[in-house]
C-alpha cells in the first residue's frame, strides 16, 4: 500500500514539479539573452531539485535582467542567492516556509550567524520568523552593527513585541539615526527601554515615563 | 428393456453418429470471420469500459495523498497567474522626482498565518513632482515597470495600492521609464547585486509572541 501512495504521490508531483518548471521558464523567455537563460535555468532546476523555492531565483535574475545588468552577473547572483537560501534552510529546516527563507537570507547576506536564525527557530519552532529576520537585515541596512542588530532582535522577540511592534522598533531606530543618533548606540538605547517596559509590566510596576494612573474614587 | 452394445440398432446409431461430417474448405476462415466482426472495435471497448460501474478502494492515506496532489496543482496554478493580479495602473503627466517618498508597509495589519497566502494591501507613495512618470518594479510583478504605473495625485504625489501576500519583497521606483529610485523611506536591501539601491518592503503575516524564550 505504501508503495502505491509512493508511486501516486510522485505521480502528481510529475505533473505539478513540470508545470512550475515551465511556468517559471515563461517568466525568464524574452528577458534574458539565450546564454543567460540557461545559465539561470540550470541553477534553479538545481537548486528546485534540491527542495528550494524557485521563485526567488527567478525574481533575481530578472531584477538583475530590469537593471540591465550583463549575464555573468546575473548568474552570479543567482547563484549567490541560492547559496544563501541553501544554508538558511540547513538552519530553519524543510519546514521553513520560502518567505522565511527569503528573509533568512537576506538576514545571513545581512551579516547574521546561522546561530541566530537557530536560536529563533528554537525558540519559535511554529512561529513564522519572517519580520524578525527582515528587521534584523533592515537594521543592519540602517547602519547597526550585525551583532548589535541580532542581539537587539533576540531581546525584542523576547519581551513578546509582535510584528508590528518590531517593525515599530526599527522606524524608531530610524528616526534616531535620522535624527544624527549612531546606528548601534539608537539601537541599544530602544531595546533597553522596551526591556525595562517589559520588565516593570511584568512586575506590575508602571514605567518611569508613564503619566500616573488615576485613583478610584 | 435396456439397449446394449452388441444391439444392433445402438451399432448402427453409434457409427452414424462416429460418421465424419463433411466441411466446406472454407468453413474456418467463415468461423473466424464471424468471431472478428462480433469483437467490438477500440473506441466501442473504451467506451464501454469508461460506463462500467466499478468499485474503487482507496485508503484514507491515498486519498489523502490525492488531495494533496490536487491542491498542489491549483497552488502552481494560482502562483503562475500571481503577476496578472496587480492591477495595472494609469501613469500622470509630471517632471522630476523629489527625494521625498512615503511608503505604508503592512506588517501586522493582516492577522493571518505567513504562507497562507492572504494578500495586505501596500501603498507605495512617492513625491515626485517633476516626474512625467513613476512606475513600480519588484519582487511581485517580475520586476517589469510596465505592469504597475502608479497614479499622480496632488502636489506631485505618485502613489499605488498593490496586494502582497505575506513575505519580503525588493523594489524599486522607475521614474520617466528610464531611472531607478530607491525609497527613501524605506529599508534598503543589503549587498545590491547590480550596483543600484533597491529598497525593501516586510509584509508581516503571524503574530509573534515571546512563549519564554531566552537569550
Amino acid at each position: 500500500m505504501n508503495a502505491r501512495i509512493l508511486m501516486l504521490a510522485g505521480a502528481l508531483g510529475g505533473l505539478v514539479a513540470p508545470a512550475a518548471a515551465r511556468a517559471q521558464s515563461e517568466r525568464l523567455a524574452g528577458r534574458l539573452d539565450d546564454r543567460t537563460r540557461a545559465a539561470v535555468t540550470a541553477l534553479v532546476d538545481s537548486a528546485r531539485a534540491a527542495g528550494l523555492p524557485a521563485d526567488p531565483l527567478v525574481n533575481k535574475a530578472l531584477e538583475g535582467a530590469s537593471k540591465g545588468a550583463d549575464g555573468a552577473r546575473i548568474a552570479a547572483a543567482v547563484r549567490a542567492l541560492a547559496g544563501d537560501l541553501t544554508r538558511t534552510r540547513a538552519v530553519l529546516g524543510r519546514t521553513a516556509t520560502e518567505a522565511e527563507l527569503v528573509a533568512g537570507a537576506a538576514a545571513l547576506r545581512a551579516g547574521a550567524t546561522p546561530a541566530f536564525l537557530e536560536r529563533l527557530r528554537a525558540d519559535y519552532p511554529r512561529e513564522p520568523l519572517v519580520v524578525p529576520l527582515a528587521v534584523m537585515a533592515d537594521l543592519v541596512a540602517r547602519g547597526v552593527p550585525a551583532d548589535t542588530a541580532v542581539r537587539s532582535v533576540l531581546a525584542l522577540v523576547r519581551t513578546g513585541m509582535r510584528e508590528a511592534e518590531l517593525v515599530a522598533f526599527r522606524q524608531s531606530v530610524e528616526r534616531d539615526v535620522a535624527l544624527g543618533a549612531p546606528a548601534g548606540a539608537a539601537a541599544a538605547v530602544r531595546v533597553n527601554a522596551a526591556e525595562r517596559d517589559f520588565a516593570n509590566t511584568a512586575t506590575g510596576q508602571q514605567p518611569p515615563s508613564a503619566p500616573p494612573r488615576p485613583r478610584k474614587p | 428393456m435396456h439397449g446394449t452394445a452388441d444391439d444392433p440398432l445402438i451399432a448402427r446409431i453409434a457409427a452414424e453418429l462416429r460418421r465424419p461430417v463433411p466441411l466446406r474448405p472454407d468453413f474456418d476462415a467463415r468461423v473466424m470471420a464471424a468471431v472478428r466482426r462480433a469483437i467490438p472495435s477500440l473506441p466501442v471497448r473504451a467506451w464501454t469500459w469508461l460506463r462500467e460501474p466499478r468499485v474503487v478502494a482507496v485508503s484514507p492515506l491515498g486519498g489523502l495523498a490525492m488531495a494533496a496532489g490536487l491542491a498542489g496543482l491549483l497552488v502552481v496554478g494560482t502562483i503562475s497567474r500571481k503577476p496578472s493580479a496587480i492591477s495595472r495602473q494609469q501613469s500622470a503627466v509630471s517632471r522630476q522626482p523629489s527625494a521625498v517618498s512615503r511608503q505604508q508597509a503592512a506588517v501586522g495589519r493582516q492577522p493571518s498565518a505567513v504562507g497562507a497566502g492572504a494578500a495586505a494591501s501596500v501603498t507605495f507613495v512617492l513625491v515626485a513632482p517633476q516626474a512625467r512618470s513613476v512606475a513600480l518594479a519588484g519582487d511581485f510583478n517580475d520586476w517589469d515597470a510596465a505592469r504597475v504605473l502608479m497614479r499622480r495625485e496632488a502636489s506631485g504625489l505618485w502613489t499605488v495600492d498593490v496586494p502582497l501576500a505575506p513575505g519580503r519583497y525588493r523594489y524599486v521606483f522607475v521614474v520617466d521609464g528610464r531611472r531607478f529610485v530607491a525609497d527613501p523611506a524605506a529599508p534598503r536591501a543589503v549587498g545590491d547585486d547590480f550596483g543600484t539601491p533597491t529598497s525593501v518592503v516586510t509584509v508581516g503575516g503571524g503574530a509573534l509572541r515571546a512563549a519564554g524564550g531566552s537569550l
